[in-house]
């Protein structure tokens, strides 16, 4: 097997001792944190007879060794249990949030980078100069504010005062039904479903919560571009493009971006764990009826095992976008085959 | 080596300031100003923050309430002035014992290597990926409210940042000349490691800590806007800018708005601290 | 006698700090470069020579300021072209071969597609040409299989032989009518020494390149150039021939510059 395969496959064979790592401790946090979940369950009056038989049923008789290999089975089944709040499994409650937080999160993430590698671009190449404080003064608002409060000041200025924009309803208008779920986004099922008003609708409803995601991913993706290209812009490399008499674009798309991507590519990906992982503060403001909110919910009313479903869904997925940057890194840069 | 594109010119320039100067300065202006305010707040603020019904609910900011009024009529400013304390403090102490416990724990694993090394990270790797807010939120939630819960949830969320840097600090020094001059000194390990190798990563430390403080506050005001943490009616930023949620739709913006100002003046501050602090600390700055 | 290539006249400047000093570096230099000539310019470290020869490509660091002083390229005062202006002298009149070669190319661009991009920068034409081209070059510097090496990345390439690669780059796939090289030998092994320097003389031989060579090696100079310039804290001490340079030095530096060499031997 060639060396690069052999890298691969171990990092792609390092997800598994991560994983279980991860589902072990949610097991035991869960646990822990959760005290007896069978005052939950039971009425206030019920029988201690009753509650041994609901303890039972919630599978809590038994010793923790073998209950954590009941979990363990039930994880490889993706039998996550039944949220006591929705009566549903968790892993179907899961799985119908899980668009609304998918289709916020990629626009978002999108907007983000759109605009955060040019604005970070620009402020390497201006160095010290009006356009580099520029950046640097706004992305240090971005970061320093919380994305919560950037949401209630769009919604104020957009929708209260301006009237431009509707209000913080969810994925659409109040009232309005949801199209036929094919993919689950509604920007797609929309127009699969020959309803061009209601895509226009669910636009209009995404994009105060995309800008508002779409600044606070912008701000960090544009200070890492920023310090990763000007470093590239120092560089031996890049002074020996110059010397042989390339032009400044060419060494600022061509041989500087490319290096600088790296760094910005680790970010990225946190950014995107962090944002699929459900923005949970977002959603709440913006009535957004994904993920975030459903752990939000499951806190509040000690929802257990949804509790427990949606901790080992993020932290996956943050073990799922660190591996791709991973991987996305052994094909860019050339240094890490050897 | 860097590169000017173009011919160079004399441009005859006055004496001025690095501007890391200045930015380390406002940073520490700005923290200076968050911990008057909030020590100012023990002993005096403009009208009691707790009691409602100082004014009429809703006061817009005038003469008399500068920053106006929530819904129950407290005042703003008296209620922003004693939120320092809780953002400020939090924070604070959160990141000193991050900074403590895991500047400790990442020197060791950094030092010794080998098992030890292994073993702590991959137990942080695997604890970072548990997204921090939810397991703050988490925590808190089944531990139950107050300042000493966020404080100790913060911390143990900010260690696995800390021992990471103290480790890669710690290994990239271990072999150098004057640690092996140190050991051949007779040191014991330990001592070499805190002693003589530490001192030296002060400024990569000491400007993460800054944007580590930055960051805890954030999540405390996350906390508090969910309601988590510290109680119901406690003037936290966070929790301001909830409560004043319901008046943003109906046009009482500066409920809502005030806090959120109050928290990107610490949090920016503290960014602009940070970025000072590794700008001055950058060995690649010397003799430029 | 051969004409002046390049001249530098009375060049002068300084580094201007972030607080605002400004701190002189350079102090009236001036030497000539004749055509067809090989002409060493040596000195120790901080005597200003890199950076004078930075100044030519106009690629000096951008703390640098110039207080006074011309750069002249066959009359042309390289100093007041602007950008557009100096481009079309990088590489195609004017290139450089800097010091550690690995670190002057791009770590995530294979060695060859370095060179051929330079090629069709310099000449036009299509990648498949250009990629010829860049190997034909690595075979001319004799690196062994030039084929492969072109697909490698710099890591994977010794020192000496990514110096062969930039030397390759700077003179076969740009085709200058000076090139200068700033200290291409130092860092690396005796014999890879001698060995590059012995491409560099042959390629300048049969291409008929005017070469500066920057250096603070006085042997190689003494082997391998035919004028010298010396230099000492930001200025020209002596310059002459190479013959009278170690053989009859006048100036007190330059004496002690080769008695600390231990050169010292009769012609």
């Amino acid at each position: 097997m060639p060396p690069l395969g052999k890298m691969i496959l171990r990092r792609l064979l390092w997800v598994f001792p991560v994983a279980f790592g991860v589902v072990t401790m949610t097991f035991f946090m869960a646990r822990v944190l959760n005290g007896d979940p069978t005052e939950l369950y039971a009425p206030p009056e019920a029988s201690d007879a009753l509650r041994a038989e609901i303890r039972a049923k919630l599978g809590l008789a038994d010793p923790l060794p073998l209950q954590f290999v009941h979990y363990l089975w039930n994880l490889l089944r993706l039998d996550l249990g039944t949220s006591f709040t929705t009566g549903q499994s968790v892993a179907s409650d899961l799985w119908d949030r899980l668009p609304a937080t998918l289709e916020l999160g990629l626009i978002g993430l999108a907007l983000g980078i759109a605009a955060g590698i040019p604005l970070g671009v620009l402020a390497a190449v201006h160095r010290e100069r009006w356009p580099d404080f520029l950046v640097r003064g706004t992305t240090l608002s971005g970061m320093a504010l919380p994305q919560f409060w950037v949401g209630l000041v769009l919604i104020s200025i957009f929708f209260v005062d301006l009237h431009l924009l509707p209000g913080p309803v969810g994925r659409l208008p109040i009232g309005i039904a949801l199209p036929p779920r094919i993919t689950g986004f509604l920007l797609v099922d929309t127009l699969l479903a020959g309803r061009p008003d209601l895509w226009w609708l669910a636009v209009k409803q995404l994009t105060l919560p995309a800008l508002t995601l779409g600044f606070s991913s912008a701000a960090p993706i544009a200070r890492v571009t920023r310090s990763a290209m000007a470093e590239a812009l120092q560089s031996d490399y890049v002074r020996t493009a110059i010397a042989m008499g390339h032009g400044r674009r060419a060494v600022w798309f061509r041989y500087s971006l490319r290096n600088a991507l790296l760094p910005v590519i680790t970010l990225i990906g946190g950014v995107a764990g962090h944002i699929f992982a459900g923005a949970v503060l977002l959603e709440s403001i913006f009535a957004w009826p994904g993920l975030g909110q459903y752990a939000l919910q499951a806190i509040e009313r000690s929802d257990f095992a949804a509790l427990q479903g949606f901790v080992i869904y993020a932290s996956l997925l943050y073990v799922l976008a660190f591996l791709l940057v991973d991987l996305l890194y052994m094909f860019i840069d050339p240094r890490i085959r050897a | 080596m860097t590169v000017v594109l173009g011919s160079s010119k004399v441009v005859p320039r006055r004496r001025r300031r690095p501007r890391s100067y200045w930015a380390l300065r406002i940073g520490i202006a700005v923290l200076v100003f968050y911990a008057a305010v909030a020590l100012i707040s023990f002993v005096w603020t403009p009208y009691d923050p707790l009691t409602p019904g100082i004014g009429d609910g809703y006061d817009a900011p005038s003469w008399a309430f500068p920053l106006g009024t929530d819904r129950l009529g407290s005042d703003m400013l008296s209620r922003l002035m004693v939120g320092a304390r809780y953002d400020l403090g939090i924070a604070f102490v959160a990141v000193l014992i991050a900074l403590t416990v895991g500047t400790t724990i990442g020197t060791l694993a950094g030092y010794f290597g080998g098992k030890l090394d292994t073993a702590v990270m991959r137990a942080v790797e695997i604890f970072q990926a548990f997204p921090g807010l939810l397991f703050a939120m988490l925590v808190v939630q089944a531990v139950g409210a107050g300042i000493v819960n966020v404080i100790l949830v913060l911390s143990f969320v900010g260690i696995p940042d800390y021992l990471r840097l103290a480790r890669a600090e710690i290994h990239a020094k271990r072999d150098w000349q004057y640690a092996e001059a140190a050991r051949l000194a007779g040191n014991l390990p330990w001592r070499v490691a805190f002693r003589y190798l530490l001192p030296n990563s002060v400024g990569p430390l000491l400007a993460f800590t800054s944007i580590n403080a930055a960051f805890a506050a954030l999540v405390t005001a996350s906390l508090g806007f969910l309601g988590l943490g510290l109680g119901p009616n406690v003037p936290e930023w966070g929790n301001m800018i909830a409560r004043g949620q319901d008046g943003v739709m109906t046009g009482q913006w500066w409920v809502s708005f005030f806090p959120g100002l109050a928290i990107l003046g610490l949090t920016g501050g503290l960014y602009l601290l940070g970025d000072a602090l590794s700008d001055i600390t950058d060995p690649r700055r010397r003799g430029r | 006698m051969s004409d002046v290539l390049l001249e530098i006249e009375d060049y002068s400047g300084g580094f201007r700090s972030e607080t605002g000093d400004f701190l002189p570096v350079l102090h009236g230099v001036s030497y000539r470069l004749k055509t067809g000539v090989m002409t060493a310019v040596v000195g120790e470290s901080g005597s200003g020579k890199s950076l004078v020869a930075l100044s030519i490509l106009g690629i000096q660091p951008p703390a640098f300021e110039r207080s006074g002083g011309r750069i002249l390229f066959r009359g042309t005062d390289l100093l007041s072209l602007d950008e557009r202006g100096m481009r079309r002298i990088r590489g195609a009149e004017i290139s450089m071969v800097f010091q550690d070669a690995r670190a002057a190319l791009n770590p995530v661009f294979t060695v060859g597609r370095q060179l051929a991009d330079v090629w069709q920068l310099q000449h036009g034409g299509g990648r498949s040409a250009a990629m010829k081209q860049a190997i034909e070059a690595l075979r001319r510097v004799s690196i062994p299989e030039p084929e492969r090496r072109a697909r490698q990345y710099p890591h994977e390439f010794s020192g000496g032989m990514a110096q062969r690669a930039m030397i390759a780059m700077a003179s076969l796939i740009c085709q200058p009518s000076l090139l200068i090289l700033d200290e291409p030998t130092t860092g690396l092994d005796v014999t890879i020494q001698s060995d590059i320097m012995e491409l560099i003389v042959e390629l300048s031989r049969t291409r008929g390149l005017t070469t500066c060579l920057i250096t603070h090696d006085l042997g190689v100079v003494a082997e391998t150039c035919d004028e010298v310039v010396v230099m000492n804290a930001g200025r020209v001490v002596e310059i002459g021939s190479v013959e009278a340079i170690f053989t009859t030095p006048r100036d007190l530096y330059t004496q002690r510059l080769l008695s600390a060499s231990q050169l010292v031997e009769a012609a």
